[in-house]
């Protein structure tokens, strides 16, 4: 069944990205007095992995996380007064597996007084939903299965082994993560998840899934490694909630909460066999 | 590999033992609910077994996609020595490493030491020189920031590729029968260690700071280029911390001098990682150097080269547009003392596993790589003034 919606995809993928060009052009493109940046550029880069970070923590799919692909086109715009205003075009693949799963259009807002970055983004994804859906009610039966709670240390470990035990408790990490790095991001400052130090999972009565974490975040460009105490609250289709508290070197600490009612915007994704062009 | 869980479970394992049509190889046998069971299986049995341990809710793993693609990486690891470049070694195993190249091809590489690191551990080069007196020479370096563990393993896979490709590859061949090559596969050898011992993500050198408690300086932010500038920290504490003085840091000193007495340096090559980037100077201002147009151009060809292999795309461009204004490093010091083809890798992956890239990944990031560098080493044998 793949397979033949494989072949159909073909021609409505390249007609989606035949007409990405042009719903750019006619939508939210900045005007003149706006910077065209090199899409190899640091600030594109990271404003392209802070939309990924809110969309894999608003989606809350372990099965469906995506990493940064290419950014094929950037452009950054100052609102007086107010912050700057990015506008981006990126590829992205599928976090496990490296394999393209779709194109996005996003805009991130850096504001200079609230914290944390506006972002809106549609992508689209090439990746069967269905089978994602599959995906992450699999993990979630096995992590509910759970009678003895699942522990684990140092994951991915120094040779960068994960066990496969630990896989579905790192990838909600990830999701998890994805929210405590897009509340911090600023600017100049951005995150990569470098290691899980420690996972616990809660058995809870109800239907959820429950893990504490302290996760390592690689920040850039200082370079700092910076422990975080992570909670995850999982269920299937509903948004992930997500308490953190950080520690950094210099003992300031911050903390936040966040359950899929922030502001910021994705349209969901739209799969090449629903679309109508 | 098999987790029965149960008795049932062994008994249902034992059923499939019996079953000799599907030519089970059981290396582990079901015996005790605590024990796993490893089997290997043939290709044509593999649906059916795996469709028997799903639907009895058997717990498995896969421990080798592929036996046969083990073996004959496996073989390649290993060279002629039997030393797994596959894999990441302890400080004392690369350093026996060294000591089994020099004794293999004695012709042409020979071990030297530089100096010693601030716990007094010694600085190892190898030398690989087919003879000829003060010959032009090419440096590479790794490991200068010890977690990025990617880097001392391609740096010592490229030691052994060097020695063996001379005589085999022309164009290897006739660069060393024009120039020297000199490499220091660990450059911050106490970080290194400690990387082991204590703290995986470790980055600077292990030096003490005085009226600090906290240890070590960022070696990259330590040369003397734009020294305390932009992107470097003034605090001990921090991971940039560029120190009290250019080349406070003995190990930086210690390449410094080298670098100096050998007086015919051509090329200074260092390894870092990770987000897939090929950069050359300046990171200590924001502005383009004299030789742009040529580090550009060579730098995308090797960058081309290196993506021809297994598809790995790398950026490039100076250190402060493509990454990030940086003062104090290292090759802004060596293009700047006169050692044009100055050149910064930042090798694999652009995040997922950052400094914890999965040792499966050592062998085909260190053959890309290679080309990269090659590229880059063919420029300058055919370039150099």
């Amino acid at each position: 069944m793949q397979r033949r919606s494989a072949a159909r995809l073909s021609p409505l993928l390249l007609l989606l990205l035949l007409l990405l060009p042009l719903a750019w052009g006619a939508g939210p493109w900045p005007p003149r007095a706006d910077r065209e940046l090199q899409v190899s550029s640091r600030l594109a880069g990271q404003a392209a992995r802070v939309a990924l970070h809110y969309l894999n923590y608003r989606l809350g799919s372990p099965s469906a996380l995506r990493a940064l692909g290419q950014v094929r086109k950037a452009t950054v715009k100052p609102i007086p007064g107010i912050g700057h205003k990015y506008y981006l075009q990126f590829t992205t693949e599928d976090y496990k597996s490296s394999q393209n799963v779709g194109t996005c259009l996003a805009t991130v807002l850096y504001l200079k007084r609230k914290p944390r970055p506006a972002v809106n983004i549609n992508c689209t994804y090439t990746k069967d939903q269905k089978q994602t859906r599959e995906d992450d009610y699999s993990f979630y039966k096995k992590l509910r299965q759970q009678t003895k709670p699942i522990t684990g240390n140092d994951t991915p470990d120094s040779y960068g082994h994960i066990e496969p035990a630990l896989e579905p408790a790192w990838a909600l990490a990830v999701a998890g993560s994805s929210y405590l790095m897009w509340e911090k991001s600023t600017e100049n400052l951005g995150y990569f998840m470098a290691q899980v130090k420690n996972v616990k999972q809660w058995i809870t009565k109800d239907d959820s899934i429950d893990f504490d974490y302290l996760v390592i975040l690689h920040e850039i460009p200082t370079q700092e490694m910076i422990s975080c105490h992570l909670r995850v609250i999982w269920t299937p289709g509903h948004p992930l909630k997500v308490k953190y508290f950080c520690l950094s070197e210099n003992q300031r600490s911050e903390s936040g909460e966040g359950s899929g009612t922030e502001s910021g915007s994705t349209n969901g994704i739209f799969n090449e066999e629903e679309a109508n062009f | 590999r098999v987790k029965p869980n149960s008795e049932e479970e062994i008994n249902k394992l034992q059923l499939l033992e019996t079953l000799e049509h599907l030519q089970l190889d059981f290396w582990l046998h079901p015996s005790n609910p605590a024990l796993p069971v490893d089997i290997r299986v043939p290709f044509p049995s593999l649906q059916p077994v795996k469709v028997f341990l799903e639907s009895h809710h058997i717990e498995y793993s896969i421990l080798l996609e592929d036996l046969q693609v083990e073996k004959s990486t496996s073989l390649m690891e290993r060279g002629t020595s039997n030393f797994n470049y596959g894999a990441y070694h302890p400080l004392e195993s690369i350093y026996a490493a060294l000591d089994d190249l020099a004794a293999e091809y004695p012709s042409l590489v020979s071990k030297q030491e530089i100096g010693e690191s601030y716990e007094k551990r010694p600085m190892y080069i190898l030398k690989f020189s087919t003879g000829g007196t003060s010959r032009s020479a090419i440096w590479l370096d790794a490991g200068i920031h010890s977690r990025e563990w990617i880097t001392q393993a391609t740096a010592l896979w490229t030691a052994q590729k060097i020695a063996s490709e001379y005589g085999n590859n022309p164009s290897v061949t006739s660069l060393l029968n024009r120039m020297d090559i000199f490499l220091l596969v660990v450059t911050n050898p106490d970080g290194y260690a400690f990387t082991h011992t204590n703290n995986r993500m470790w980055r600077k050198t292990r030096s003490k700071n005085s009226g600090s408690l906290c240890v070590g300086v960022d070696p990259n932010r330590n040369w003397d280029a734009g020294f305390g500038g932009p992107g470097a920290s003034t605090n001990p504490c921090s991971e940039s911390y560029h120190g009290p003085s250019a080349n406070s840091e003995v190990e930086v000193k210690n390449v410094v001098n080298f670098i100096k007495s050998h007086g015919k340096i051509k090329a200074f090559l260092t390894l870092h990682s990770y987000s897939q980037l090929l950069l050359f100077p300046f990171g200590y201002k924001c502005t383009n150097p004299a030789d742009y147009n040529e580090l550009d151009t060579v730098g995308k060809a090797a960058a081309s080269a290196l993506a021809s292999l297994y598809g790995t795309t790398y950026k490039v461009g100076t250190i402060c547009s493509t990454i990030y204004q940086a003062s104090g490093g290292s090759i802004d010091w060596s293009y700047d003392y006169g050692i044009k083809y100055s050149f910064a890798f930042e090798l694999r992956d652009t995040g997922r596993y950052g400094f914890l890239l999965p040792a499966s990944q050592i062998i085909p990031t260190a053959e890309e790589t290679w080309l990269g560098l090659l590229k880059i080493m063919e420029h300058v044998r055919d370039n150099q003034s």
